[in-house]
């Protein structure tokens, strides 16, 4: 006995509705297939997540030598252990400061993948590497510590010296860290008897440090609690020969959506600058967006 | 155990104008007066709110608002505060302001109860205290301090590098929870 589709006209229909299932059930596995492999390789984060694109320079300057240092960790483990990012700048003028900056950043790497959470041990452990640092160089040199640790949607830092970490959200630049100078004792000690703090900025040893890496016990600024990170924020991390040539109220020009094309508007930006005596500039730029899931 | 730092400091004007009566209890009561320089506030009134606040103790929240209500109605900017371990009470009226730090974020406090939890900062504080600063350097500043004095110590450094400390008077309290203690 044959079956025609004339003769059942609900079958015409089961057939038609099964083939319209079968399609749109192929193109939902294509499409999930494709985003996991693309998620896949790039390691970005899915759903609500954040990602970040990261540029960096590092520029000699008018100096003899450089003597910054930078650590990026691999963008690869992004996913799992975050990213860490660090600017060491030699302290100029003394003998060991290109070389402790060194060893700080190769310390930094060592210390990588870095708990995200246990910031108070990773403080304790930055003190002991400037205790050690103390007592092979004695003084003789020192270098800045400006460290971020970025993991999911937080991020905590790490400071010593007067290295800029600096957090741009809706076109503001604001400096996270308190530098470590001699003018912040100034500027305590004027308030607390009640004037102004006018002097305190004619100083001569205003800018001296009064902490840094390779001094004894030095104060490892850190975060107690981790700051929250939103798309479309931008993190500079960078030595203050950026900061000294590129105001603050000026930076915002240069801030771009993308970390590279901030990155190289910075560096020109400074270059374009000519300062006779134009210190060694270095940042690290991030660029926090949204994961495209 | 609320840990709290004030900083009551003229600026760069004669004298100081505005003021902050504290009562330490077990729960930590107090009035913070913005007197900027249109405003106008008598030395009676004054006293009479430092008393209010002096034996306020026992008094609830809401009987020490309507107490204090007909001496600083003229004001215009004052704010009341009650903080204990377990929540905050505030109310604010004009251009005073109160802000905790939660979740890595800053957050205005509303009017009303607020719970706190140990460890949480908060700070309240004058119009012209915030006027040099803003949610990011606030917030960065708290997470990184160890007490109230050493977060307030940060902050007075950022408004020193914008007007050296040379403007209206300054008045703030940085607190954070102590559960524990």
């Amino acid at each position: 006995m044959q079956v025609s589709f004339s003769d059942r006209p609900y079958l015409q229909s089961a057939v038609f509705a099964a083939l319209v299932l079968f399609v749109v059930t192929a193109v939902a596995f294509i499409w999930v297939a494709h985003v996991y492999y693309r998620k896949k390789l790039s390691g970005l984060p899915g759903g609500n997540e954040l990602y970040l694109e990261c540029a960096y320079f590092s520029e000699i300057g008018k100096r003899p030598s450089q003597q910054d240092s930078v650590f990026i960790s691999s963008l690869d483990d992004y996913r799992k252990y975050g990213i860490t990012a660090l600017v060491a700048d030699g302290m100029g003028g003394m003998r060991y400061g290109g070389e402790i900056a060194q060893k700080v950043a190769d310390f930094v790497e060592g210390m990588c993948p870095m708990s995200f959470f246990a910031t108070e041990q990773n403080a304790d452990i930055l003190r002991s590497f400037s205790n050690e640092l103390y007592e092979e160089y004695k003084l003789q040199g020192g270098s800045t510590l400006a460290l971020v640790n970025i993991s999911g949607n937080y991020m905590n830092y790490y400071s010593v010296g007067d290295s800029d970490i600096i957090l741009i959200r809706d076109g503001t630049p604001t400096i996270l860290n308190p530098r470590q100078n001699y003018m912040t004792l100034l500027i305590k000690s004027l308030c607390r008897n009640n004037k102004t703090t006018q002097t305190a900025y004619t100083n001569a040893k205003a800018k001296a440090l009064i902490d840094f890496m390779g001094n004894q016990d030095p104060k490892v600024i850190y975060t107690r609690k981790p700051i929250r990170i939103f798309d479309g924020d931008k993190i500079i991390v960078s030595s203050d020969g950026l900061t000294d040539a590129v105001s603050l109220r000026h930076m915002k020009h240069y801030i771009k959506d993308s970390a590279s094309v901030t990155a190289t508007l910075l560096k020109r930006a400074v270059a374009g600058r000519k300062r006779p005596k134009q210190d060694n500039y270095t940042a690290i730029v991030f660029s926090v967006k949204r994961g495209y899931l | 155990m609320i840990e709290n730092y004030i900083l009551m400091h003229k600026g760069g004007l004669d004298e100081y104008r505005d003021n902050i009566f504290v009562n330490y209890s077990s729960s930590l009561t107090m009035a913070m007066l913005y007197l900027p320089s249109e405003s106008d506030f008598s030395v009676a009134d004054e006293a009479a709110v430092a008393a209010l606040v002096n034996s306020s103790s026992k008094m609830r929240f809401i009987d020490l608002s309507e107490s204090v209500y007909p001496l600083l109605t003229d004001l215009k900017n004052y704010m009341l505060i009650r903080i204990n371990d377990k929540n905050i009470t505030i109310e604010r009226h004009g251009r005073v302001y109160a802000y905790i730090v939660q979740n890595g974020e800053l957050k205005m406090l509303p009017n009303g109860v607020t719970s706190i939890d140990d460890k949480d900062r908060v700070i309240c504080c004058t119009a012209e205290f915030l006027r040099d600063l803003n949610e990011i350097a606030i917030l960065s500043d708290a997470v990184i301090s160890d007490s109230a004095e050493e977060w307030m110590d940060h902050l007075v450094c950022r408004i020193s590098d914008a007007n050296r400390l040379a403007q209206g008077n300054l008045t703030a309290v940085t607190m954070i929870v102590r559960s524990g203690d």
